[in-house]
């Protein structure tokens, strides 16, 4: 047995400046850099097979373990928003308020698409449990992973639904020898990490152990307002993995990943009138278990079988501190179960033909929700990549998507890449994407005891409504049959395309750039019923109604010196806009009527601004140093966010007016590694 | 042939009209009464209406609602009209997609009333857009109500701003609309 490598860290960090303006939060940033993948990096997520990051056709980022550690970061948010064109975005049903934080979470905004439609991988595998959209990256323990795979443009002709805007894929450790590591990360606001992880590597099999405790008291922005801005928490990850040669042609990987995480909550209500303190917790509770058996059937043919479980449960409870009673409970449970099988022919990286099938098998049950709903889908998918002169590949693909609650879902997609000199290579590919129908969208049943008002899914509409007007909220002379006809909501599809280079003119930089359009069809959006409760409250359901696109580019400098500096810095450039809305303006249908001298005027096309909280500016920038032989790192980075709408205040529900937007900010990290 | 003609007079008078609106400041017309004003409403859907009169400018006291003092009721984001359901009078309004200046003409017809508590001339909802993060009722632009009053004059009104009034505790009392109009009292349609 190999030596055992103890490996202490202390993460020191040196300074951490935060500039801040209207909307933003005085929480201190851990930090992070990254830099341009290089060309011979290994990823999967892009074509479901291991490829080098230069010869595949979309773009792709790849973020490195060496630099998730330099960092200090131990919050996997930053690390992403510290990426060009990924925007920390705030749920869009629940932005601030007064100064908290969204209640809802924020989530990754990828060419200017909400977090709802890119799609989370951990190991190749969906987390599930995500609240109206947004999942809590919080979940994910950032001292175990390998690397982070960006795949920017529609995935969904390999991954299905929600990879509309793209791919994150999290991978995680395979064990290379045996090491035992330890680390103690502290941070402001009382924030402690431990990890723990062990490598145990044989001849034939390997195991790893990863413990996680990470805790936090939370922190306070306004001491007048009863609670804090942010609540404390604990949460303890654990994984175990094994990966065992059972033949010469067979290797068998599983592993299981527990999260568990209890968030203490103590906020004012109003009962009454009467002001009341309540507390309690939210328990969240993730795991999975990932069973992998690869199969070398001969030299060309590969099989792949895997077994996927999930399970996410989110119970939260408060209650009156005078009398203990209980004020208010949620829950959330949902349960993924997903066996599936890929084929893989041939020998060269670049020739492969990859076809594959699976079933998923899932459940969900909310206290918003009328009843457990349980869902059977089958899909299946193929893709074939051509190498032509060693210098142009192709690769085209499509999945076949049939789901319990919606039509069968076909997604194309080609993508070519052109080999010009060995420093230029230029990508080009067009994808077909859709995201189902979320279940908020579909069975929400639920009506506001404080003002009144009823949100109903698609799905419930008939039975909600019967139900109102059984305990007499709808007025008996309303005739409500027309609408006792279920809605079937139809997934929301796109259609991206990405054109990009790579470009290295000297050996020590490399320039990435990469042009995208996003058309999305069939967007979801709430709408009232044509008549009210009996209390004149309205009743809303969803429906497909809005047709948006979003278009840009960015572009990537990366520059290394020596073996030591690298500088690097990304932009983004976004234009994100509603096409209904483009038309009402080309038939001056909108008007906007200033807040202030209340005069009326349409709306012209300059003066839209777009979808809210889309930055049309984003950038960031990074120096990082590293010293091997004194095992020290620093880095100083810098991430930019451009103004971006934030609120209508002329009564069009559009962004139109130079006092909608939030201003633009600056991030500024500083961060100090030495290894003891 | 005679209705082309007919229309073709119409619109040029209508131009005509727009032309001469302009000069409307330089020579006011004393039968047009413009005004700006605001009212305090319920924020309930249970508590009394708040009556409003637009030939006095003034709210209308609760006991007069049985009436044809007042010509619109609002509390809440409901508004009520002087007529069947609720009124002895004849009040009946439009919502048009129209800017308040561009509005020269009360149309003819097409005017609804409140025939029932469930059919209301003014639907609730139809007139702001409600923004969940700030939990603001914003009158939608470019819309003008055109009213008949309870006693058939003709007024086009604009709701400018709602607002919530200062409050204390968990919910808001009541809202203020402020809202301008402008009130035809020689009874023609024209303003």
């Amino acid at each position: 047995m190999k030596a055992i490598k103890n490996n202490y860290q202390t993460l020191i960090i040196l300074f951490v400046t935060t500039f801040f303006t209207n909307f933003c939060f005085a929480q201190v940033k851990d930090t992070g850099f990254n830099k341009l993948s290089t060309i011979d990096e290994v990823v999967v997520t892009a074509t479901r097979t291991q490829k080098s990051i230069g010869s595949i056709p979309v773009p792709v980022q790849v973020i490195g373990k060496k630099f998730i550690q330099q960092t200090g970061s131990q919050k996997l948010i930053d690390i992403l928003q510290q990426q060009t064109g990924l925007v920390l975005a705030d749920n869009p049903l629940g932005q601030a308020l007064q100064g908290y934080p969204n209640p809802l979470g924020s989530g990754i905004q990828l060419q200017g698409l909400d977090p709802a439609y890119t799609l989370i991988l951990m190991d190749g595998e969906p987390l599930t449990g995500r609240n109206a959209g947004i999942l809590n990256l919080g979940r994910i323990a950032v001292g175990n992973i390998k690397q982070i795979e960006i795949v920017k443009g529609p995935a969904t002709s390999l991954y299905g639904s929600d990879a509309l805007a793209g791919v994150i894929n999290i991978i995680t450790e395979k064990p290379k020898h045996t090491l035992a590591d330890v680390q103690l990360h502290q941070s402001i606001n009382n924030t402690w990490g431990v990890t723990a992880n062990t490598f145990i590597k044989n001849k034939k099999s390997a195991f790893q152990l990863f413990a996680n405790r990470y805790s936090s008291s939370g922190y306070d922005l306004d001491k007048t307002i009863y609670g804090k801005t942010a609540d404390p928490y604990v949460n303890y990850s654990f994984a175990a993995k094994a990966f065992l040669d059972i033949s010469n042609h067979s290797q068998l990987q599983t592993s299981l990943r527990i999260f568990s995480q209890k968030q203490f909550n103590n906020y004012l209500v109003y009962v009454g009138a009467q002001p009341a303190a309540v507390d309690g917790s939210s328990n969240e509770t993730d795991w999975s278990v990932n069973n992998q058996l690869q199969t070398a059937v001969s030299k060309k043919i590969k099989l792949i079988s895997r077994f996927y479980v999930t399970g996410y449960k989110n119970n939260a409870g408060v209650f009156l501190q005078s009398n203990h009673q209980l004020f208010d409970k949620s829950f959330l449970h949902q349960f993924l179960l997903k066996p599936e099988v890929q084929l893989e022919i041939g020998e060269n990286a670049n020739q492969k033909f990859i076809a594959g099938a699976g079933y998923n098998y899932e459940t969900i049950n909310a206290n918003r929700y009328a009843s457990q709903h349980n869902f059977n889908a089958f899909y299946f998918f193929a893709q074939k990549e051509w190498l032509f002169n060693n210098r142009l590949n192709v690769t085209a693909g499509t999945r076949i998507d049939k789901h319990t609650l919606y039509n069968l879902q076909f997604s194309p997609k080609l993508a070519m890449a052109y080999k010009f000199y060995n420093n230029l290579t230029v990508n080009a590919s067009i994808g077909t994407g859709f995201k189902a129908p979320d279940f908020r969208q579909q069975f929400l049943s639920f009506s506001n005891s404080l003002i009144g008002y009823t949100l109903l899914g698609a799905n419930e509409r008939s039975n909600g409504l019967q139900q109102l007007k059984q305990q007499g909220q709808i007025d008996n002379s309303i005739d409500i049959t027309p609408y006792l006809i279920n809605h079937t909501l139809l997934p929301e599809k796109s259609i991206g395309i990405n054109v990009g280079a790579k470009f290295s003119p000297y050996k020590k930089v490399q320039i990435a750039t990469n042009l995208f359009v996003n058309h999305i069809n069939n967007l979801i959006d709430r709408y009232n019923l044509p008549f009210t409760k009996i209390n004149n409250q309205a009743i809303y359901s969803y429906a497909n109604f809005n047709k948006i696109f979003t278009r840009g580019f960015d572009v990537n400098v990366n520059y290394q010196p020596n073996k030591q500096i690298v500088i690097s810095s990304g932009y983004q450039y976004l234009e994100a806009k509603d096409k209904d809305v483009l038309q009402k303006i080309q038939k001056q249908e909108l008007v906007k009527r200033d807040p202030v001298t209340f005069v009326s005027n349409y709306v012209s096309n300059k003066e839209y601004g777009g979808l809210f909280n889309r930055s049309k500016h984003s950038a960031n920038m990074q120096l990082a140093y590293s010293n091997k032989k004194n095992s020290f790192s620093s880095s100083l980075r810098a991430v930019y966010r451009g103004r971006f709408g934030y609120t209508d205040i002329n009564g069009n529900a559009i962004l139109d007016d130079n006092r909608e937007y939030a201003n633009g900010y600056v991030l500024l990290n500083a961060s100090v590694t030495k290894n003891i | 042939m005679k209705k082309t003609i007919l229309a073709s007079v119409v619109i040029c008078y209508a131009m005509f009209l727009s032309l001469s609106s302009c000069k409307k400041d330089e020579v006011p017309q004393v039968t047009i009464i413009e005004k700006t004003d605001s009212i305090k409403v319920n924020f309930s859907a249970t508590t009394p209406y708040t009556f409003f009169s637009f030939k006095n400018d003034a709210i209308v006291a609760n006991t007069d609602s049985a009436t044809t003092k007042w010509d619109f009721g609002l509390r809440f984001t409901t508004f009520i009209l002087n007529s069947h359901a609720y009124g002895p009078g004849n009040a009946a309004a439009i919502l048009q997609n129209t800017i308040y200046s561009s509005v020269t003409t009360a149309p003819d017809a097409g005017y609804a009333y409140d025939t029932s508590s469930a059919q209301k001339a003014i639907k609730d909802g139809s007139w702001y857009n409600y923004n969940p993060t700030t939990r603001t009722f914003s009158p939608k632009a470019g819309q003008t109500f055109i009213f008949k009053t309870a006693d058939n004059f003709y007024v086009k009104m604009e709701l400018l701003a709602v607002d919530y009034e200062t409050f204390t505790g968990p919910v808001p009392q009541r809202l203020i609309y402020r809202f301008r109009y402008t009130y035809q009292s020689n009874g023609s349609k024209i303003f």
